[in-house]
C-alpha cells in the first residue's frame, strides 16, 4: 500500500507541474530560513529520558555534529515533524548516524518527566544518538535563551532546528520545516566527508 | 537497517512510475467506496472510524500509514488526526499552525476569511509557515478523499506541509469520512444557543462551611453571566448591532446542585437521576472528603466534563478525558518525595527505606504515589507496613518496627496524632535519620512538629511558596503580593481555587466555543490554552491529554518557631 502510494504521489508531482500549472505556486516558495550564528551554551545539567543528569555545554560542544529542536511530549502540529524529522534522517543515515547527535530540549518541563520522554522517543522508534531532555524551567529557559530561541510559553512556539558545525563550532539555525531530503543536505554541508554517510 | 532497504526498494521502484500510476489514479485516487452489505453495523463503523480519527489505527488494527513534507514516513499513531484537529475536530491553533476544522459540517460548506497581515512573512523575516487558505470551495465526498490522499483542496491549493498524506483503501476511507460527517454533527446536551445548563456537586461528607466556599464563587458567577446578558440585552435594544462574535459571547447560564449522600455505592444511580432530569453541558467545580471515582466514570461513561472539582483523592489515570483537576492530590505528594529522594546526593545509595502507612484512604493515596513513582525510577521495592490508626500511636511496637527495618529515611504516611511521638521514633533512626510527611495529611498541625527535630524532617507541600500579586479569593484587584505562611496550613482553599478554575481557565474556554457548542471542544480549548499564574500554585500548565493542572510539590523543612517559616528544600517540580 505504502508502495502504491509512493507511485501515485510522485506521478501526481510530475503531471501537476504540467497540468496543474496555478495549483501548487507555494511549493516553489523556500519554505526555511537558514543562518549562521554563534552561540555560548550555559553550563547547566538537564535530565535525559532515561533519568540521568547530562551537562549540556559538554554535550553540545562536541567533536561529532549535534542537532537540537525544542519540543513537548504533547505537542500537536509541528514538534511531530519535527521528531518526524529526526527519525527519517536516522533512517536515511542508517549504521552513519551513529555519527550525529539529536538533542531535542522539552519546553514543558513541568510534565515532562524521563518517563515522558522515553515513551515518546519510543513512539517514534527513536535510535541511540537522540536524546531527549528535560530540567528545571529556569535552566530550560537559559539554554533557550542562549539560542535566541526563548519560548515563554509551549502553546506560541515556533519550529527551529539547529546544526553545529563540529569544524568551528559555529551553528546553522533553521527556523521552518524541512523535507527530508533538506534535512540531509543540511545536515551533509556541516558533517565532515567521512562521516556523513552519503546515501540519499 | 530493514526500513533503511525498504527506502531503497522504494527508489528501485520509481522508475516503473508511469506506467503504474496511470492504473492506480484511475483505480483510487479521490473516491470513497461505498461500505458493502457485509459490513459491520454502523455503531461498529463509526467505532472503527473513531479509532483511526483518534488513535491513527486503521480497521485491520495496522498503523495508518502517513507521509508529511512530501517524503518524511510517519508512524500516524503519533500523527493521528486528533492530534491537531482535536477530539471535536474543530481544529487548533498552537505552535504558530492553524488547524482548520474538519468536522463533515464544516468541510461540505464553501470556506472563507479575511486577508490577513499575517499573509506576508512577520517583519523579523520569519517565514510564515502556517496560514490557512484565504478561500476554498465546499469539500464532496470525493474531494476530501483526495485531499487526505495528496494534500489538495478542491481548489487545487496544496496543503500545509504539516498536514500528513494518507494512503488510506476506499473502505478506510469511506470509514473515515462517514466518521468526520458523524462528529460534532449535534450540539452537546446542556447546551443552547442562548443558555448553559451547568451542575455542581456536592457529597454528604463535606461540612457546611466548605460547601458554602465551594458554592458562594460558583452562584456569583452565575448571576454575573446573567446580568451581562441583561446589559447585553438592553444595547441591543437600544439598537446595538453585535458582531457575529459578540452574539455568542452572552447567554444565559444557569446552576443545578448535585448533592450526593449515602454510601459511594449509591452515588451512579443519584447522578444518573440527576442527569436524566436536566442534562448539563458541564460539571462546574464539586467537593466530596472521599474518592472522587464514582463522579470520575460516570462523568467518562456520560462525556461529561467536570471542571477542577476539590478533591483529595481524584482518579489518576493516563487515559481519563473528562474530569479536569487541579492536581493528583494525596498520590502527587508521594510522587514528590520519591522524586526529591532519587536525586537527594548525599543519601547513600544503600540507605534502608522503610514506608509507614495509616490504614485510611489518605496513607494509602501517598504511599501508592510514591510507589509507583519509586517503580518508575527504576527503583527497588520500599518495604512498606500499614497500620490501624491506633498502632501508630504504641510506641513500643514502632520501637520494634524500627529496630528489625533500621530505616535511614522514614515515609511516615499519617495524620497528626503520631507528631508528640516523632522525636522518640527518630532517636532510634540510624543515619541520616530522615522522617518524610504530608503537610496535606497533617493539616493544620503541621506547623506542630516538634522543634527539636526539624531538622530532621521533610514535609510535601503542594502549593505555591512564591509571593502571588493579586486577591486572596485568586481574583487579580490587590497590589499586595500574598506569601503563603505556616498559617495556611490545612486550609483546602476551596474559594480561591474554585475562583481561579472559574475565572481563569473555564471562563477563557467558554468564551472561545462561540457557536460550537461541543462538550469535547470545550475540553479541546482548555487544554490549548496557555499557561497561567493562579494564587495557590505555582504554575498551571495545560496541553492535550494532560489533566492535572499543578504538576508541582515542593519538599520543605520549617524554621524555627510556633509559625515556622516555610523553607523550601526542593524546587517545585523535580524530575
Amino acid at each position: 500500500m505504502k508502495i502504491r502510494f509512493l507511485i501515485s504521489l510522485a506521478l501526481l508531482l510530475m503531471l501537476s507541474s504540467a497540468l496543474l500549472p496555478a495549483a501548487p505556486a507555494r511549493a516553489e516558495v523556500k519554505k526555511y530560513q537558514r543562518t549562521v550564528e554563534r552561540y555560548h551554551i550555559p553550563d547547566v545539567v538537564l535530565i535525559n529520558q532515561d533519568g540521568k543528569k547530562v551537562r549540556i555545554a559538554a554535550l553540545l560542544n562536541s567533536e561529532q555534529p549535534v542537532i537540537v529542536d525544542f519540543i513537548y511530549g504533547t505537542c500537536t502540529t509541528i514538534c511531530p515533524v519535527l521528531s518526524a524529522g529526526f527519525v527519517n534522517l536516522q533512517r536515511r543515515l542508517g549504521p552513519a548516524s551513529r555519527n550525529v547527535r539529536l538533542v531535542s530540549i522539552t519546553i514543558d518541563p513541568e510534565n515532562d518527566s524521563p518517563k515522558i520522554l522515553k515513551d515518546y522517543l519510543k513512539r517514534y522508534r527513536a535510535q541511540p544518538g537522540w536524546d531527549f531532555l528535560t530540567g528545571s524551567r529556569a535552566d530550560i529557559d537559559a539554554v533557550m535563551k542562549a539560542f535566541n530561541a526563548y519560548i515563554p510559553d509551549k502553546m506560541s512556539h515556533y519550529p527551529i532546528n539547529l546544526i553545529r558545525v563540529p569544524k568551528d563550532g559555529s551553528w546553522v539555525r533553521i527556523f521552518g520545516l524541512l523535507s527530508s531530503r533538506e534535512f540531509l543536505e543540511e545536515y551533509q554541508r556541516v558533517a565532515p566527508p567521512a562521516i556523513s554517510g552519503v546515501k540519499p | 537497517m530493514t526500513r533503511y532497504r525498504d527506502a531503497k526498494a522504494k527508489a528501485a521502484l520509481l522508475p516503473l512510475v508511469v506506467a503504474a500510476v496511470l492504473v492506480l489514479l484511475w483505480g483510487s485516487e479521490g473516491r470513497a467506496a461505498p461500505v458493502g452489505p457485509s459490513d459491520p453495523p454502523q455503531a461498529e463503523l463509526i467505532r472503527l472510524g473513531e479509532r483511526m480519527y483518534r488513535e491513527g489505527i486503521l480497521p485491520s488494527g495496522d498503523p495508518m500509514p502517513a507521509f508529511i513534507r512530501g517524503d518524511v514516513e510517519v508512524d500516524s499513531s503519533a500523527f493521528s488526526c486528533s492530534s491537531c484537529h482535536l477530539r471535536a475536530g474543530l481544529g487548533s491553533f498552537e505552535g504558530g499552525v492553524v488547524t482548520p476544522p474538519t468536522t463533515g459540517k464544516r468541510l461540505y460548506q464553501p470556506y472563507r476569511r479575511p486577508p490577513s497581515l499575517d499573509d506576508i512573512p512577520d517583519r523579523a523575516g520569519r517565514y510564515i509557515y502556517a496560514k490557512t487558505v484565504v478561500e476554498r470551495p465546499a469539500y464532496s465526498r470525493e474531494t476530501l478523499a483526495s485531499a487526505m490522499r495528496f494534500g489538495v483542496d478542491p481548489a487545487n491549493q496544496l496543503f500545509n506541509d504539516v498536514m500528513p498524506r494518507y494512503p488510506l483503501t476506499d473502505r478506510d476511507m469511506t470509514i473515515l469520512i462517514d466518521y468526520l460527517e458523524a462528529l460534532s454533527s449535534q450540539p452537546s446536551p446542556g447546551a443552547a444557543s442562548l443558555e448553559f445548563s451547568f451542575a455542581t456537586i456536592v457529597t454528604d461528607d463535606v461540612s457546611p462551611e466548605d460547601r458554602e466556599a465551594l458554592l458562594g464563587p460558583l452562584q456569583s458567577l452565575i448571576a454575573q453571566k446573567n446580568q451581562q446578558l441583561a446589559l447585553y440585552n438592553d444595547f441591543i435594544k437600544f439598537g446595538y448591532t453585535p458582531t457575529i462574535e459578540m452574539k455568542h459571547a452572552f447567554r444565559k447560564a444557569s446552576l443545578d446542585l448535585w448533592e450526593l449522600k449515602g454510601p459511594p455505592q449509591g452515588w451512579p444511580a443519584q447522578l444518573a437521576a440527576y442527569y436524566d432530569r436536566k442534562p448539563v453541558f458541564a460539571v462546574l467545580g464539586g467537593i466530596s472528603n472521599g474518592d472522587w471515582r464514582p463522579i470520575h466514570d460516570f462523568c467518562e461513561a456520560r462525556r461529561l466534563p467536570c471542571l477542577f472539582p476539590i478533591t483529595d483523592f481524584p482518579v489518576v489515570s493516563e487515559t481519563g478525558w473528562y474530569t479536569l483537576y487541579f492536581n493528583k492530590g494525596y498520590f502527587q505528594e508521594g510522587e514528590a518525595v520519591a522524586r526529591y529522594l532519587n536525586r537527594l546526593e548525599t543519601l547513600p545509595a544503600e540507605t534502608s527505606m522503610l514506608q509507614i502507612v495509616q490504614d485510611a484512604p489518605e496513607g494509602e493515596a501517598l504511599a501508592a504515589g510514591f510507589q509507583r513513582a519509586w517503580s518508575d525510577l527504576e527503583r527497588p521495592a520500599v518495604t512498606t507496613v500499614t497500620l490501624k490508626g491506633s498502632s501508630l500511636l504504641d510506641q513500643e511496637s514502632l520501637g520494634k518496627l524500627l529496630a528489625q527495618y533500621k530505616p535511614g529515611v522514614l515515609l511516615f504516611w499519617a495524620d497528626a496524632r503520631m507528631l508528640p511521638n516523632l522525636p522518640a521514633l527518630i532517636a532510634q533512626l540510624p543515619a541520616p535519620g530522615m522522617v518524610f510527611l504530608s503537610s496535606g495529611y497533617l493539616g493544620k498541625q503541621s506547623a506542630a512538629v516538634p522543634e527539636p527535630v526539624r531538622d530532621r524532617v521533610y514535609l510535601s507541600y503542594p502549593y505555591r511558596l512564591t509571593p502571588f500579586v493579586g486577591s486572596r479569593d485568586g481574583g487579580f484587584d490587590a497590589k499586595v503580593p500574598i506569601l503563603a505562611g505556616a498559617r495556611d496550613f490545612g486550609d483546602r482553599r476551596i474559594a480561591s481555587r474554585t475562583t481561579t478554575m472559574l475565572r481563569q481557565a473555564t471562563l477563557r474556554g467558554l468564551n472561545l466555543l462561540y457557536d460550537n457548542l461541543y462538550r469535547d471542544h470545550l475540553l479541546d480549548v482548555m487544554s490549548m490554552q496557555m499557561d497561567l499564574t493562579v494564587r495557590d500554585y505555582e504554575r498551571f500548565s495545560f496541553g492535550p491529554g494532560q489533566r492535572y493542572a499543578s504538576k508541582g510539590c515542593y519538599i520543605i523543612q520549617l524554621g524555627p518557631g510556633a509559625d515556622p517559616p516555610l523553607l523550601p528544600r526542593s524546587e517545585w517540580v523535580v524530575h
